[in-house]
C-alpha cells in the first residue's frame, strides 16, 4: 500500500502489521496526551510534587533524555569536527534519537512549567546569571540544529526526493552539515554543562552544591562529559534493540566498536573525574558546610550509600572497563551490558542530582522528603518514549535511516 | 561622601526573632496569611503543600522525656544578600521575577513574570518558597476580606514573604508626601513584628543603628553581617546565605540548631 | 486550478511561512501571556479608601482592643489595638481570623426554622416576625400551664450586658434555670468566696511578678487573657523572673517556662499541699502576713504537715522529693511569687481543692493585696437596673429548684456540667424549652452524647448563633445574632484584670445578612410577652439600654473602646477579707475529700490516662476554627481528617505503634480512630489528645477534622462544688 514510500532496495514489514504496532504504540501515546492535558487543563495538583519537591520525575526525564541524547552532539563532532568517518553509518540515527530526545525534553518543560504559556519569559526577561537561562537558550538553538540535521534524511524519502527543490535543498544541507555539526557540539556542550550547572550552584543545597572552575560548578562540566560518554552508548543500544526487532544487522560491528571504544574512553575519563570530584565533595565541600557525606546516605533505604556506589561502580567502572578494553569489548554480550550500564549509570547520576537534592534536608530539624510519581506524571513521561518508537518506525520504515542496511541486508527478489 | 549620592536612603531591612519569647502560637501565620491574601484549601494538613509565607517549626533537643525541650523557630522568607545579591534564589531565576532590591534589601517576588518553573524553590534551604499547585479559590462571599494591596497569585507560580513590601511602599508614599527622604522605624513593621503578641519579633533597618534590630544583634558589615551578640544567630550561616531574619535565644543548644555542624565539631565562633 | 501534490505543498509551505513572518503569531502569544497574568477566576480585590475602625474583640473572654482596617465598606485585615491596655497592639490567632468568620460559608443569613429531623440540618428561612411570635407563642403557652420553670437558658457569658439581659429575661419570666458556660472563673470564683469572703474576680498583677508557679496553667497556651498573659511572660523574660510550669505534657507554656516538672495527672492539688508543707515546716512562710491578716492557719499547717510530707507527695505526683523540696523553697524564697491554677485555657473549673490549696500558696508567702500578687477587683459596672417584679405565674416558677441543682449558700450560681444527667435522670420536672445563647454545648460540654440525649428530650430549642454550629444544627429555631464585628457588646469581667475595667465592641462593619442582636431580640420577646416581662425590660433597644447602664463611662467607651479605673488599688487591709473572720481564711472544707482524684475508667480495661491539652491554634470555645487557623495546624496535631495523639515511644513501643499509624482510642464513653504522634513530652502511660477538633456543624473547612475530645470524656461533679472536676479518663489504645 505504502510502497511508493519505502526506499529502494530494502524489506520492510507489511502494512498492517506496521500500522498494528504504531496503534499500539500510538494507545500509550495517546494515555500520555490526556494525562498532559489533564496537567494543562487543571494544573500541577495534578502530580504528586510539592513544595520541597519542586523538581520531580520530569525534570528527571528531562536531565536524563538530553544525556541520553548527547549521542547526537558527540557523534557528529566525531564525525564532522574529528573526522571519524566510519561513523557516517550511525550519525543518521544518532540525530534521529537525539532529535526525538531533545524535543521530548522540551515537551515535558512545556508540561513541568506552571505558567507554560508565558514560559518564553525566559528569553524576554532572561537573567544572565541563572543556569536555567543558558539551558533554555542553548537547548532551543540546538533543537533548532537538530531539525536543520534531521531534514536532509527526511527529504532523502523517495517521494521527497523526488520534487527538485527537496532534492538540492538536502544536497546543500549535506554539505554544510558539518558547521551545523559544529555548532551543535558547542551548543550541547553549553547546555549539558548548564542542566549540570543548575544542581551545582545551589549553594543553599550542600548535597548538590560543587566548587567553582571561573563561573562554573564542577558538575557542568561532568554533565558535558558523561552526556558524550553515555550520549554515544544509547544510541547504539537503540541501535542494537532496532537491529534485534527488525532481524536485521543495520550498522556493520567496527563501527559499533568504534564508538563503543570512544564511549568507553571517555566514560573512564569521565568515572575518574567523577570519583575526585564526590571525594572533594565528600572531604572538603560538604563539611565546610556541617555535613558528613553519610548524612546524605543513610535516613532511608531508597537513598542509602547504594545509590552512590552502583552509580560510581557498577555503572561506571564497570562498563568504562569493557569498553576501553579490547577483547571484553568485542564479547557481544558483555558490550550490551556495558553500554546498558552506562546508560542506567547517566540515568541514576541524574536522579541523583535531582530528586535526592530535593529529598535531603538542610535545616537540622527539617526531615527527609520522600516522593512517589502520580500517575499523570508517570503517563506524560512514557509519552515521549511512545512518541520516539513511533517517529524511529516511521522514519526507519519511510527514510534511509542506516546506509549499511541495503549492504548487509541484499534483497533476493 | 560620593557625589550623585543615591535619592533613596538604603536600607537593609531585617527582622529579629527572640525565640525565647516566641510561644509558637502561630499568630504570626495568620497575621501573614490575612495581610497577603494567602490562599487556603480544605485540607492543609499536608505540610508540604500548604503555602505560609511564615512558618512555624518546633525543634527539640532531641532528649528523652522528661528532659526534653522545645523551641519554636518561625520561618519567614529570610531576604538572602548571598554575596551582592547573589541570594540562592534570584542567582536562579531565568525569568527575573525574583530580584534583589539593593536599596531596601527586600527578595522581591514578581507573580505576573514567574512562570513556575520552580529552580528557585530547589535553590532555596529554608523552604520559604512555596508553589501554587492550584487555583486559589475563597468560598463565596470571603474574597470581600481581600486587601487590594497585594495582589492575589494565580495558579502555577511561586510566591514566598515579601516582608509586607506593600506596607514599605505605603510608607515611603506617605514620606514622599511629607517632603521625607526616611521613613521612620515605626512606619514600615511587617504584618507579623505588629501582630505577635509576645513582642518575639522586631522589625527595622539593620543599618540604622538607632533601629532596635540593630542594637539587637549589632551586625558585622564587614563579615556580610554576621550577628556580634553572642545569643543572635542566622538560620544556616555557614551557607553563606547571608539571611536578614536574625533569631535570638539563650539556650545553647537551640543557637546550635540553627546550623548544621559536623559530630565533635564547635559552633562556629561570631568575630 | 487542478491542484497537484506540488503546487499543494508549496501552498502549505507558503502559507506556513508567510504567517510565520506576519504578526499573527506573536500577538497570539503575547496575547496569550497577558491573558494567563488575568485570569478572570482568579480575583483581583478592589480599591477604595483606607480607614480603620476601634473595636473589642468579643470571640474569646480576652478582651483585647482591635483596629480592623477597611477598604470602603469592606473589612480585610483585623490588628490589634495599640495602646489597649489589655493587649497594646499584640492580637492572638483566633482574633486574626475573625473575618473569615464574619465573610465565611458558616453564617447564618436569616432566622431559620426546622424542617426535618433534629439534626438533620434541614432548615426553612422565616421572617423575623414568624421567628419570634414562635418562640412568643411557645412561651406564654408554658407560663399559661404554670410551667414557665421547665424554661431553661444557656449562656456565654457569666458576665456581659447581653447573658445579664438574658438571665434577667428568664428571671421575669419565671424560671430559675439560667446557666452559663462554666470555666476556672467558676472555681476561683468559690476561693474567693471561701477565703476572701467575697465572690469577685481575682486579679493577678503577673507583669509585676517575678515568680510565676503555675499549676497546669497554660498561660502561653490561651489561659486567661492570652495576650495579656504573652506580654507578661515577656516582660517576665525581659527582668529575669522565672516561670515554673508544673504539667504533665509539655506544652507550650511548659516549652517557655524557666522549668517545667511533668506531674502525673490530677495531683496538682496534692503537689501544693506538698509545698505547703515544706515552705511551713521549714518556716518560710510570710510571718507578718500570716499572724496579722489570716486566720486557720494552725488548722491548716496541722492538715499539710500530717497528710502531705514530701515523701507522700512525691509518690502521688511523680516529683522526686528534692525537686518538692527546692521548689518550695525557691517559691517561697522570690521577691513577688505567685501561684496559679485551672488547667489548659482554664475552660473546665477542676477540683475546687486544688484552686482552694494553691491559693493557700500564694497567702503562705503573703502574697495577698500587693504589687505582683492576687487580690479581688471590683466589678467594673453597677447594674442599677430596676428590680424585676415578677407575676404570680413566674413567682411560683421561681420557686421551683434549679434543674442543675447549684445555688445556695455554697454553690456556685450555675452548674451546666449536671445539667445534661438532670435531664435524662432524676429530673424535679421536665425541661420544656431551651434557649441557647453564645454558646454550643453540643461541642464544648462533655460527653457530648449525653447533651445530646438530653437535647432529644426537649421540645423546643432555640439558638441565637451566628454560625451554623452543631447547637445550632440541632436546634428547632435559630434566631442569629449579629456577628461579633457588626454588634455592640459590653466585655467585663476579664479573667485576671487587676482594676476593674469595661470594654465595648462596636459594628466594624453593617449586617451582612439578616441577622439582630440577641440583646434586641431579647427585649422583644419580652414586650411581646406582655405584663410584667415586658415591664422588667423598660428599653427601646439594647442600645439604649447601654446608655442607661453605663452612664458617663459611654464616653470614654466610645472615643479609647475601653473603661479602667486605673487608679485601681488592692483594698486596704481593714476592708480586704468580707470573711466572719474579718481575715483571710485557710478554709479546709473543700479538703473533706481526697485532694487526688483518679480518673474514670478501670484500669485493668483502660490502662492508660488520657488528658486533653490546649492550643491557641485549635479555637476550643464556641467559636470554631477558622480556615487559617487550621492550616497552621501541626501534622503532629491533624492529619488529613485524624486527629493524632501524643504519646510517649515507650508507651508506643509496648502497644506497637509507630509514629503516624492508626490507632483504635477507647474511653469508657467513645471509641474512635486516631493516629499517633510518638513524643518525648509526654510520660509513658499518658495519651493527650488535642481539644479543639472533631466539629460536625460550621463549614467543611472544620467540620469533620479528628475528633472531639469532649465525646471522649464524662464530667464528674466536684463532691463540694458541684462543679466539673474532670481532667481526663482512662483510656485504651490498640493498632487500628
Amino acid at each position: 500500500m505504502d510502497s511508493a514510500l519505502i526506499p529502494k532496495g530494502v524489506k520492510r514489514c507489511p502494512t498492517w502489521q506496521f500500522l498494528l504496532w504504531i496503534g499500539i504504540v500510538g494507545a500509550v501515546l495517546l494515555w500520555g496526551v490526556y494525562a498532559m492535558l489533564l496537567c494543562w487543563i487543571k494544573g500541577l495538583n495534578q502530580t504528586n510534587m510539592n513544595d520541597y519537591y519542586g523538581f520531580a520525575l520530569w525534570i528527571w526525564a528531562d536531565l536524563a533524555v538530553i544525556a541520553l541524547g548527547g549521542g547526537a552532539f558527540f557523534t557528529g563532532f566525531l564525525r564532522y569536527v574529528v573526522g571519524k568517518d566510519e561513523l557516517k553509518n550511525i550519525i543518521n540515527y544518532a540525530v534521529l534519537i537525539g532529535f526525538i530526545c531533545y524535543s521530548s525534553a522540551l515537551l515535558i518543560l512545556a508540561i513541568d512549567v506552571g505558567q507554560p504559556l508565558r514560559s518564553w519569559y525566559i528569553f524576554w526577561h532572561a537573567n544572565v546569571h541563572s543556569m536555567l537561562t543558558e539551558v533554555a537558550f542553548c537547548l532551543s538553538c540546538y533543537f533548532g540544529v537538530l531539525c536543520i540535521e534531521y531534514i536532509p534524511l527526511v527529504l532523502e524519502n523517495r517521494q521527497l526526493d523526488r520534487v527538485p527543490f527537496f532534492h538540492r535543498l538536502g544536497h546543500n544541507m549535506h554539505e554544510i552539515m558539518a558547521i551545523f555539526a559544529a555548532t551543535g557540539a558547542f551548543l550541547s556542550f553549553f547546555h549539558q554543562g548548564s542542566l549540570g550547572g543548575v544542581a551545582g550552584v545551589m549553594f543553599g543545597r550542600p548535597f548538590a552544591f560543587r566548587e567553582h572552575l571561573l563561573v562554573w560548578p564542577y558538575t557542568f562540566f561532568l554533565f558535558t562529559w558523561s552526556a558524550a560518554a553515555c550520549g554515544p552508548c544509547f544510541t547504539l543500544l537503540i541501535t542494537h534493540i532496532t537491529e534485534a526487532i527488525t532481524g536485521k544487522r543495520l550498522v556493520k560491528d567496527n563501527v559499533k566498536d568504534l564508538l563503543g571504544k570512544i564511549s568507553g574512553w571517555m566514560l573512564g575519563t569521565y568515572i575518574i573525574a567523577k570519583i575526585i570530584d564526590t571525594w572533594y565533595w565528600a572531604a572538603v565541600t560538604a563539611p565546610s558546610k556541617g555535613f558528613t557525606l553519610m548524612e546524605f546516605y543513610s535516613d532511608n533505604a531508597f537513598y542509602g550509600i547504594w545509590i552512590l556506589v552502583t552509580e560510581i561502580v557498577i555503572c561506571g567502572v564497570l562498563p568504562a572497563v569493557i569498553l576501553m578494553i579490547g577483547p571484553l569489548r568485542r564479547n557481544r554480550p558483555l558490550f550490551l551490558s556495558a553500554i546498558i550500564l552506562a546508560c542506567i549509570g547517566v540515568c541514576l547520576n541524574r536522579w541523583v542530582m535531582v530528586l535526592q537534592i530535593m529529598a535531603a534536608p538542610v535545616m537540622p530539624f527539617d526531615n527527609w522528603a520522600l516522593y512517589l510519581p502520580s500517575w499523570q506524571e508517570v503517563a506524560t513521561t512514557i509519552l515521549p518514549v511512545a512518541y520516539g518508537i513511533i517517529l524511529i518506525m516511521i522514519s526507519y520504515r519511510y527514510m534511509p535511516v542506516f546506509p549499511q542496511e541495503q549492504e548487509l541486508n541484499p534483497v533476493v527478489e | 561622601m560620593k557625589e550623585g549620592h543615591n535619592q533613596i536612603q538604603t536600607s537593609k531591612f531585617g527582622m529579629v526573632i527572640d525565640l525565647d519569647k516566641c510561644t509558637g502560637c502561630g499568630a504570626c501565620m495568620v497575621a501573614c496569611m490575612s495581610e497577603n491574601n494567602v490562599p487556603f484549601r480544605e485540607d492543609e494538613s499536608d505540610k508540604l503543600l500548604s503555602i505560609t509565607w511564615m512558618r512555624v517549626y518546633q525543634i527539640s533537643n532531641g532528649k528523652p522525656y522528661p528532659d526534653n525541650e522545645i523551641c519554636y523557630l518561625p520561618r519567614p522568607c529570610m531576604h538572602c544578600e548571598g554575596h551582592a545579591g547573589h541570594s540562592p534564589c534570584v542567582s536562579v531565576c531565568p525569568a527575573t521575577a525574583t530580584d534583589y532590591d539593593s536599596a531596601s534589601g527586600i527578595v522581591s517576588q514578581i507573580y505576573t513574570r514567574c512562570f513556575g518553573c520552580r529552580y528557585c524553590m530547589g535553590a532555596c534551604p529554608y523552604h520559604a518558597r512555596y508553589f501554587n499547585w492550584w487555583d486559589p479559590v475563597w468560598p463565596k462571599g470571603m474574597e470581600q476580606y481581600l486587601s487590594p494591596n497585594v495582589s492575589p497569585r494565580m495558579r502555577g507560580i511561586v510566591e514566598k514573604c515579601s516582608f509586607c513590601f506593600h506596607r514599605y511602599q505605603l510608607a515611603r508614599d506617605k514620606a514622599y508626601y511629607e517632603g521625607r527622604r526616611t521613613i521612620k522605624e515605626e512606619e514600615y513593621q511587617s504584618a507579623c513584628t505588629q501582630a505577635c503578641p509576645a513582642g518575639a519579633i522586631t522589625f527595622g533597618d539593620l543599618l540604622n543603628p538607632g533601629h532596635k534590630v540593630h542594637q539587637m544583634v549589632l551586625p558585622d558589615l564587614n563579615h556580610h553581617g554576621r550577628p556580634r551578640n553572642p545569643h543572635a544567630f542566622r538560620l544556616l550561616e555557614r551557607l553563606g546565605t547571608n539571611p536578614k531574619v536574625y533569631y535570638l535565644s539563650g539556650r545553647e543548644w537551640v543557637r546550635r540548631a540553627g546550623d548544621n555542624y559536623v559530630q565533635g565539631e564547635k559552633q562556629a565562633e561570631h568575630h | 486550478m487542478k491542484i497537484d501534490r506540488r503546487s499543494f505543498l508549496s501552498l502549505g509551505i507558503g502559507a506556513a511561512a508567510g504567517t510565520a513572518l506576519s504578526p499573527l503569531p506573536w500577538k497570539i502569544t503575547d496575547d496569550l501571556s497577558i491573558w494567563s497574568q488575568n485570569w478572570p477566576w482568579t480575583p483581583v480585590p478592589q480599591d477604595g479608601e483606607a480607614t480603620y475602625v476601634n473595636s473589642v474583640c468579643t470571640l474569646c473572654p480576652g478582651g483585647c482592643g482591635i483596629s480592623v482596617r477597611k477598604i470602603d465598606d469592606r473589612a480585610v485585615k483585623i490588628e490589634g489595638m495599640k495602646g489597649f491596655p489589655i493587649n497594646d497592639g499584640g492580637i492572638c490567632i483566633l482574633g486574626l481570623s475573625g473575618l473569615q468568620l464574619l465573610y465565611g460559608p458558616t453564617r447564618i443569613a436569616s432566622p431559620l426554622k426546622r424542617t426535618g429531623k433534629r439534626g438533620e440540618g434541614a432548615f426553612q428561612a422565616v421572617s423575623w416576625k414568624q421567628a419570634i411570635s414562635e418562640v412568643v407563642d411557645k412561651l406564654s403557652s408554658l407560663r399559661k400551664e404554670g410551667k414557665p420553670h421547665t424554661v431553661a437558658g444557656i449562656s456565654g457569658e457569666r458576665e456581659g450586658t447581653t447573658g445579664r439581659l438574658f438571665k434577667r429575661f428568664l428571671t421575669a419570666y419565671g424560671s430559675p434555670n439560667f446557666m452559663h458556660v462554666p470555666s476556672a472563673a467558676d472555681a476561683s470564683e468559690q476561693v474567693l468566696y471561701l477565703m476572701h469572703g467575697q465572690g469577685t474576680t481575682l486579679g493577678m498583677d503577673l507583669e509585676n511578678a517575678d515568680y510565676i508557679l503555675s499549676f497546669s496553667a497554660g498561660l502561653l497556651d490561651g489561659w486567661g487573657s492570652p495576650v495579656r498573659m504573652f506580654k507578661a511572660n515577656s516582660r517576665l523574660k525581659d527582668k529575669k523572673g522565672k516561670l515554673v510550669q508544673i504539667e504533665p505534657r509539655l506544652s507550650s507554656t511548659a516549652a517557655k517556662a524557666d522549668k517545667w516538672l511533668p506531674i502525673t495527672p490530677g495531683a496538682e492539688g496534692a503537689l501544693a499541699l506538698g509545698l505547703a508543707h515544706v515552705i511551713i515546716a521549714e518556716s518560710l512562710h510570710n510571718r507578718e502576713f500570716i499572724e496579722n491578716y489570716t486566720s486557720g492557719f494552725e488548722a491548716f499547717a496541722n492538715y499539710v504537715r500530717n497528710g502531705f510530707s514530701p515523701d507522700i507527695v512525691a509518690q502521688i505526683t511523680g516529683i522526686p522529693k528534692a525537686g518538692i523540696v527546692s521548689l518550695a523553697r525557691e517559691f517561697a524564697g522570690a521577691s513577688r511569687p505567685v501561684a496559679i491554677c485551672g488547667r489548659g485555657q482554664g475552660d473546665t473549673p477542676g477540683a475546687l481543692c486544688e484552686a482552694v490549696a494553691v491559693h493557700a500558696l500564694n497567702a503562705l508567702v503573703g502574697n495577698i493585696n500587693r504589687t505582683g500578687g492576687v487580690w479581688s477587683v471590683a466589678q467594673p459596672v453597677d447594674f442599677n437596673w430596676s428590680q424585676v417584679w415578677p407575676d404570680e405565674p413566674a413567682r411560683m416558677g421561681l420557686a421551683r429548684k434549679r434543674i442543675d441543682g447549684a445555688g445556695g449558700p455554697l454553690l456556685p450560681q450555675s452548674l451546666l456540667n449536671r445539667f445534661p444527667q438532670a435531664v435524662n435522670g432524676k429530673n424535679p420536672y421536665e425541661v420544656q424549652a431551651l434557649l441557647v445563647s453564645n454558646a454550643n454545648p453540643l461541642y464544648t460540654m462533655r460527653d457530648v452524647e449525653s447533651v445530646k440525649k438530653a437535647f432529644d428530650r426537649i421540645g423546643f430549642i432555640v439558638s441565637f448563633s451566628s454560625y451554623m454550629d452543631e447547637t445550632a444544627q440541632y436546634s428547632d429555631l435559630i434566631l442569629p445574632n449579629h456577628h461579633y464585628l457588626e454588634r455592640y457588646e459590653v466585655v467585663e469581667g476579664i479573667k485576671g484584670m487587676t482594676s476593674p475595667f469595661i470594654g465595648m465592641a462596636k459594628p466594624v462593619v453593617k449586617p451582612l445578612y439578616n441577622t439582630r442582636h440577641t440583646a434586641d431580640v431579647i427585649i422583644e420577646l419580652a414586650s411581646e410577652l406582655k405584663g410584667t416581662v415586658a415591664a422588667a425590660f423598660p428599653w427601646a433597644s439594647y442600645e439604649a439600654c447601654l446608655k442607661q447602664t453605663l452612664g458617663y463611662k459611654v464616653n470614654a467607651l466610645a472615643e479609647d473602646g475601653y473603661w479602667m479605673d486605673g487608679g485601681y488599688m488592692p483594698p486596704d487591709w481593714s476592708n480586704a477579707f468580707k470573711t466572719p473572720s474579718g481575715k483571710f481564711e485557710f478554709n479546709l472544707s473543700p479538703f473533706k475529700h481526697k485532694v487526688y482524684t483518679h480518673p474514670e475508667g478501670d484500669p485493668s480495661i483502660f490502662p492508660l490516662v488520657l488528658i486533653p491539652y490546649d492550643s491557641l491554634r485549635l479555637a476550643n470555645d464556641q467559636i470554631g476554627n477558622a480556615p487559617f487557623m487550621t492550616k497552621t495546624v501541626a501534622d503532629t496535631v491533624l492529619q488529613k481528617s485524624d486527629a493524632v495523639v501524643e504519646i510517649n515511644p515507650e508507651t508506643g513501643k509496648q502497644l506497637r505503634l509507630a509514629e503516624g499509624s492508626l490507632a483504635v482510642l477507647k474511653t469508657p464513653k467513645k471509641t474512635v480512630k486516631v493516629a499517633v504522634h510518638l513524643s518525648q513530652g509526654v510520660g509513658p502511660g499518658i495519651v493527650a489528645v488535642p481539644r479543639g477538633l472533631g466539629h460536625l456543624g460550621n463549614d467543611r473547612y472544620l467540620a469533620g477534622k479528628g475528633v472531639n475530645v469532649n465525646d471522649l470524656i464524662g464530667p464528674v461533679d466536684d463532691v463540694v462544688s458541684g462543679l466539673d472536676a474532670a481532667w481526663g479518663i482512662r483510656a485504651s489504645l490498640a493498632k487500628s
